[in-house]
């Protein structure tokens, strides 16, 4: 678990500033928050307090292959629960990340309050408490599943073909072996026709052999860019 | 800021969204802030755009993952972590 915190100040009093947070979206800066919705909202018998739930949309681009790896597409989701408190004179924010939770969370309390000697300024505080639950060794693990399984899928598909081109070889093989045969007992000198033979032969398990392994290299492809 | 309002995670109920917002945002300051309100105003907007919203959060499947943030961090608890968050 690591720690987080920082401390700033907004030249604008308190009341502005919590009017301002339910506005703060969409601005020029944090243009990797989409949306921004209210899925909860209560005030308090005495009127003072008022508590949000509230469901926030970032996209971020992250690189394919990462978010393949560790399954979080490019949209993600936070919570957050803020409590306005008149009495108090603050407003908390507590928020916590929805998607890829299982492989880090991160627990971010925000809280605006009155400068203590300037009214009309307003001190910001932020600390998150981020826990990575994912190791290296859980990653690579994944890697390691992923890369197993394509493989396991692409070795019987390799297997299938490869059995295939034995088979041809093997059969023209046995041909050869005859054509050499009748070669040793004729004798006779028609080697040419011999060799245009065997030619087409070996041309014929060579067209076999490339034609499968265009077929599967194709699969095996497609297998990978699944993936990318 | 300005009139530029986000929207809503669900484009179906953004319109909605703006409208319970903006009625929202004139409470929030002519009313809650001036401690003249004893009661969360917006109702008929907030129902209808609610309404849409618990709809969108079951058809994306957001739903799953709320429910076990919500029960980690009750919002009666004000969004703390009830305990051993880490």
């Amino acid at each position: 678990m690591k720690l987080f915190q920082n401390a700033q100040e907004f030249n604008y009093p308190w009341d502005q500033v919590t009017a301002a947070n339910w506005r703060k979206y969409p601005n020029e800066v944090s243009t990797h928050v989409v949306a921004v919705d209210v899925l909860r909202r209560e005030l308090d018998v005495s009127g003072t307090k008022l508590t949000s739930e509230r469901l926030i949309t970032c996209e971020q681009s992250i690189p394919k292959w990462l978010s393949m790896l560790i399954g979080c597409s490019n949209r993600s989701f936070v919570r957050e629960v803020s409590v306005v408190d008149m009495n108090a004179k603050t407003l908390t924010l507590k928020s916590c990340n929805l998607t890829c939770a299982h492989l880090l969370k991160v627990y971010e309390t925000v809280k605006y309050l009155p400068h203590g000697s300037d009214p009309e300024k307003t001190l910001f505080q932020q600390e998150a408490q981020i826990t990575a639950y994912a190791t290296i060794s859980t990653l690579c693990n994944r890697i390691e599943e992923w890369s197993v399984k394509r493989f396991d899928e692409n070795a019987s598909k390799g297997r299938q073909g490869f059995d295939s081109v034995l088979q041809v070889l093997s059969e023209n093989w046995e041909h050869r072996d005859k054509l050499v045969d009748e070669l040793s007992t004729k004798v006779a000198g028609t080697v040419d026709e011999i060799r245009s033979t065997t030619d087409n032969i070996i041309k014929k398990t060579e067209l076999k052999s490339t034609s499968l392994i265009s077929h599967y290299s194709r699969e095996i492809k497609r297998a990978f860019n699944q993936g990318n | 800021m300005g009139n530029v309002m986000s929207a809503s995670f669900a484009p179906e109920c953004t319109e909605l969204k703006h409208e319970y917002d903006n009625c929202f945002n004139q409470w929030y300051s002519e009313k809650f802030l001036k401690g003249l309100s004893m009661e969360n105003e917006c109702s008929k907007q907030w129902y209808a755009y609610t309404t849409c919203v618990e709809a969108a959060l079951v058809k994306q499947g957001i739903k799953p993952a709320l429910d076990e943030a919500r029960e980690e961090a009750p919002f009666e608890n004000g969004g703390e972590p009830t305990d051993n968050s880490g």
